[in-house]
């Protein structure tokens, strides 16, 4: 059998073959002591696989403990190492809402724009609506893991840590400023730059990265003392400056020894370049909307603004460099680093390519410092693509390949991209950003595509995350929401997932048939009471099967049951467990519709109150009630014909009142013909006889004629 | 409908839990300051039921109140009905499980929460299927079990025996299923369940049910199950049931066998008075009121009520007035419970894995 290794007695389960890099070994503990001889897998709820292990016979015949077989369930590993399983519920509960209030507002939309043929139907609010669904899901994505508190004292501490970041933030954050964001495209290199400082973490586990040389060295940091003299400072310093940190960067050079008191007076030119380009770096004129509260660098929102603050600042760095301070600078790491800073500064491609560590690194130092005036996806694009020739790597972060799909404006790739990298959840939700603001999107996502069996893009994703959610005991009912978003495939497969639901809990019976009730799908709903009904019946849950069955107006199984019901009413119906059927035909009701073939158990109960009320033989009034539920009960076509003998013989004091006779003739006759058909249908041999004395015929019969006597004599 | 925030502030603050709570409840408190919570979970990701003791802080230095757990029981199966004795400083815990064994739990709040089984049933017979509902006596020596297989369990814990003794009341033997119980005095107790059948109990009269209530109010309607009952110390000829439909009412013993409607089928009204239309999972008389005394209050009146249900609504009802609703969620609350020392708090569990604490004020 591929796929089980060859040393079964170790019971491991290899799900690849075991060249394949990404093998994964999980280890079954199935306490077999015999060789295993079969092996059946099948998937079980969830990421588990329910593995049944039969171990072969023992070949002497005798039976030992660990004998026979054992069902596990193997857990798979849950593909996101970042977010934990709970997390990811999280998510996929709290998306439920802003993903239900965007469909609700698109359909309205969408109907109004039919109303009315010549406004667009993306007009108006629909940039907020977008937006505030993104920011919604952004919300969620939120670490929960409480942030580390930096253990250096401020002063030292040149990075701090805020929450810790995750892939799939960033993502959306990418899908966010690139989709949702009313396009505005000439902001673009700042988001990315201020996205790269938020996440630029995220690629240290597989690439070198600025965050990570920083980390490195704030460990060192503490025990330096004087930071000035290590190449490192500078290094990092100017890798720093190259992705924009500026912050980083002035608390840096601050920290240089000229600033100290003790120091100052005789190295006082030495300090006067440091602060001059602390300066230099705080004064950078940024393109931008807006800055966060103490973030250094000067923003400007016109381009015209901007370009000459952009040429003068310039000017200024070229002033300082060919200035003749310089010579005058002593320290000669100093004077090498806040050099190669400027270099930076002013757009040196050399500087800039050794200063980063990898593509979106040099990427974004191009932004700032080259090209901060790039616009449009396409240039963007082609500087992406040179960035990556300049430094290639090996393999690709699973958010650099999203970055390049973006880019490169293939809807398709983006999607591909996601579910790679990111998983079913990211595409269902995404699909909304990026339909948001193109047509040619639009069209790609929801045109029906013969290959997908007639569904669209954005259905195939949906109906793709609604099946990994109905796959997990908890998530399945959250489904339903995007199963009715989809309108080919999904109500089909919504009715499957009610079905398939488990009935023998209540509570979970009960949230199916609400969800049911939501959706309308009162067939399912009668499907699902059928099935529990029959559940709880074979469980001798009898109340609960009655129940259910009649919810489900299954007169059918009522009268199937009802059958199997009388054979037990026939033995058991004494005075004392009365107490025990009152219940049930309480249950049942009078209403013959709901109960089926079970209406004989309500009267079969009156006809038995009342009979016990004359106990003594005198009270007429009890007794013609009686009388009463007797016609009533024979006449009934769903009175079973082996009750008839025994509903007599309980009345045999009936028949013999003493003060009058209490039937008259035309019933009489009734029950005397019920008594013949009786008699014929005791020689066909599917009779069931009663447990009743053998002369209860013949006890009854006697009473019948002496009471017709009586009657017609009366009359 | 009247919203809560616009008539009395109220503070809601949600607590995600990361697994299925099935169950919660406030224990009575060591010192008025300090707040405790059982809450029964089920962590899906290891398949493993649990019952915690949680120390909730109401108002800590982030603003919002924090959980923080004393002590945990695992438990052999998930937890299908949980309730707490008002005893200090051990409170007593009565825990069903769907396995059918009843577990008696008592917790030290003063020795930090720890949470010891004093005993268990859990014997072949006990109850066949999961113990569908269970109500410890006040004062906490008696305990009542019921299950859909139609059995009415005793249980008493006196003396020191692990093993704890139970005595069988009532078998139907599955003809009729028992879905919720609510201890009356100590003799009396109500059961509920199908067909919104009530039956009131006394030790006094054995061999079965001395009253039982079957509305024939829903006729023609399709009827439902009783998912929980409360009956008011002060109010013992009155049992307050909810269940499906949205279904709210009283069955005054005195009354025979004509309901009182608080909310849901049979109502008769206009839709929008209509609170919920779905299972309403849990009913408590809210002892949180403005009102000054609840004896002014006719004895003919029902009390405020609370109530949870499978369509995210907590809202109290008064009879006659229009439903205040607490919390509208986009999904179930399954269970709550309002604080007996200071009912403005209310604690609820939601169906996607997270608590919720109100404090009313």
């Amino acid at each position: 059998m591929p796929g089980v290794s060859s040393d079964s007695t170790r019971g491991a389960l290899v799900p690849l073959s075991p060249e394949s890099p990404g093998a994964v070994v999980y280890p079954l503990r199935h306490g077999l002591k015999s060789p295993i001889s079969r092996l059946s897998i099948s998937w079980s709820r969830g990421n588990s696989l329910r593995v049944s292990v039969f171990a072969a016979p023992s070949s002497n015949g005798s039976v030992n403990d660990g004998d026979g077989g054992k069902v596990v369930e193997v857990k798979l590993g849950g593909g996101d190492g970042e977010i934990s399983e709970a997390h990811w519920r999280r998510i996929a509960y709290g998306s439920v809402s802003p993903f239900a209030l965007l469909q609700s507002r698109k359909n309205a939309v969408s109907s109004l724009s039919k109303m009315s043929m010549n406004s667009s139907p993306y007009d108006g609010d629909w940039w907020d609506y977008i937006m505030e669904y993104s920011k919604d899901i952004n919300a969620l994505l939120v670490n929960q893991k409480s942030a580390s508190v930096p253990v250096l004292d401020d002063t030292k501490s040149v990075i701090t840590k805020g929450e810790e970041p995750t892939s799939l933030k960033a993502a959306w954050e990418l899908l966010e400023m690139f989709y949702a964001e009313k396009p505005s495209h000439s902001w673009l290199p700042e988001r990315l730059v201020d996205w790269l400082a938020d996440y630029d973490s995220l690629f240290s586990g597989t690439h070198p990265t600025v965050h990570s040389k920083l980390v490195d060295f704030q460990k060192e940091f503490v025990n330096l003392q004087v930071v000035e003299d290590d190449p490192k400072y500078w290094e990092v310093m100017s890798s720093a400056l190259a992705v924009g940190w500026l912050n980083i960067v002035v608390k840096m050079l601050r920290l240089h020894g000229s600033y100290q008191l003790d120091q100052l007076s005789n190295r006082e030119t030495e300090n006067g370049l440091v602060e001059a380009v602390a300066v230099l770096i705080s004064k950078m004129p940024r393109m931008r909307l807006e800055q966060e509260a103490g973030k250094l660098g000067e923003c400007y929102k016109a381009k015209p603004d901007f370009v000459k603050a952009w040429e003068k600042w310039r000017g200024q760095i070229n002033k300082l460099d060919s200035s003749a301070f310089w010579f005058q600078c002593a320290h000669q790491q100093t004077r090498e680093g806040l050099r190669s800073m400027l270099q930076i500064m002013l757009g040196n491609a050399n500087s800039l390519c050794s200063a980063t560590y990898n593509w979106i690194e040099l990427y974004i130092s191009h932004f700032l410092y080259m090209r901060p005036l790039t616009v449009g996806l396409e240039s963007m694009y082609s500087l992406a693509q040179k960035s990556i020739q300049l430094k290639p790597m090996a393999s690709a972060h699973r958010l650099m390949g999203l970055i390049i799909g973006i880019l490169g404006e293939n809807t398709e790739v983006v999607l591909a991209e996601c579910l790679k990298g990111f998983g079913p959840w990211i595409v269902a939700h995404a699909i909304e950003l990026l339909t948001a603001g193109s047509d040619h999107a639009e069209m790609l996502l929801h045109e029906e595509r013969q290959n997908l069996g007639g569904i669209s893009i954005e259905e195939l994703h949906r109906l793709v995350y609604a099946q990994v959610l109905s796959s997990f005991p908890l998530t399945w009912q959250i489904a339903p929401i995007y199963l009715i978003s989809c309108m080919k495939h999904g109500m089909i497969l919504l009715q499957i997932l009610l079905s398939k639901q488990p009935v023998q809990d209540n509570q979970l019976l009960l949230k199916s048939i609400e969800i049911c009730r939501l959706y309308e799908l009162h067939s399912v709903t009668s499907n699902i009471m059928k099935i529990a009904g029959v559940h709880h019946w074979k469980h001798g849950r009898k109340g609960s099967g009655v129940f259910w069955l009649q919810q489900a107006r299954d007169e059918y199984r009522l009268n199937r049951i009802a059958l199997q019901l009388f054979d037990s009413v026939g033995k058991t119906i004494s005075d004392e467990s009365f107490k025990q059927w009152e219940g049930l035909i309480q249950l049942l009701g009078s209403d013959s519709k709901t109960a089926g073939g079970l209406e004989f158990l309500h009267k079969y109960r009156d006809f038995k109150k009342s009979l016990r009320q004359i106990h003594d033989g005198k009270a007429t009034d009890p007794a013609r009630q009686a009388v009463e539920s007797l016609i009533s009960l024979m006449k009934n076509p769903s009175t079973p014909q082996r009750f008839w003998l025994p509903l007599l013989y309980d009345s045999l004091k009936l028949l013999n009142w003493k003060e009058r006779p209490l039937l008259n003739v035309s019933q009489t006759n009734l029950l005397l013909n019920k008594l013949q058909e009786l008699s014929m249908a005791r020689l066909r041999p599917d009779f069931i006889e009663s447990e009743l004395p053998p002369q209860a015929l013949n006890s009854v019969r006697l009473a019948l004629g002496t009471n017709l006597g009586r009657a017609i004599l009366e009359e | 409908m009247a919203f809560a925030e616009s008539q009395n502030p109220l503070r809601v603050y949600r607590i995600p839990q990361s697994r299925y709570i099935d169950a919660v409840r406030w224990l009575s408190p060591v010192s008025p300051s300090d707040r405790f919570a059982a809450i029964a979970y089920f962590d899906a990701d290891t398949n493993s039921p649990s019952i915690e003791i949680a120390y909730v802080d109401p108002n800590p230095q982030s603003s919002s109140p924090t959980l923080t757990p004393q002590s945990s029981w695992t438990s052999p199966s998930r937890i299908s009905s949980l309730r707490t004795a008002h005893s200090t400083p051990q409170p007593l815990l009565a825990a069903a499980t769907f396995s059918g064994s009843l577990h008696i739990l008592a917790s030290d709040l003063i020795n930090g929460g720890v949470m010891e089984s004093e005993a268990t049933v859990s014997q072949l017979g006990f109850h066949s299927g999961p113990v569908s509902a269970v109500d410890l006596r006040e004062g906490g020596i008696e305990c009542v079990s019921v299950g859909e297989d139609g059995r009415v369990n005793l249980v008493s814990f006196v003396g020191d025996s692990s093993k704890l003794n139970y005595r069988r009341i009532f078998d139907s033997n599955g003809l009729v299923g028992y879905t919720a119980v609510k201890w009356a005095s100590p003799s009396e107790f109500a059961t509920g369940g199908y067909g919104f059948g009530i039956q009131w109990w006394d030790q006094r009269t054995p061999g079965g049910p001395v009253l039982q209530f079957k509305g024939n109010w829903c006729q023609g309607k399709t009827s439902g199950i009783v998912h929980s009952i409360d009956i008011h110390p002060s109010r013992k000829h009155t049992c307050l049931a909810g269940g499906s439909s949205g279904t709210v009412f009283a069955w005054d013993r005195r009354a025979a066998q004509q309901p009182i409607v608080l909310s849901g089928a049979g109502t008769g009204e206009a839709p929008n008075s209509l609170l919920s239309e779905s299972e309403v999972w849990e009913v408590q008389y809210d002892r949180y009121t403005r009102r000054l005394n609840i004896g002014n209050i006719s004895s003919t009146r029902i009390l405020p009520v609370m109530i949870c249900s499978e369509d995210g609504i907590l809202a109290v009802i008064e009879q006659g007035e229009e439903p205040l609703e607490l919390l509208a969620e986009p999904c179930a609350i399954n269970s709550f419970d309002i604080d007996r020392q200071n009912p403005s708090n209310v604690i609820c569990s939601l169906e996607w894995e997270s608590l919720a604490i109100l404090t009313r004020s």
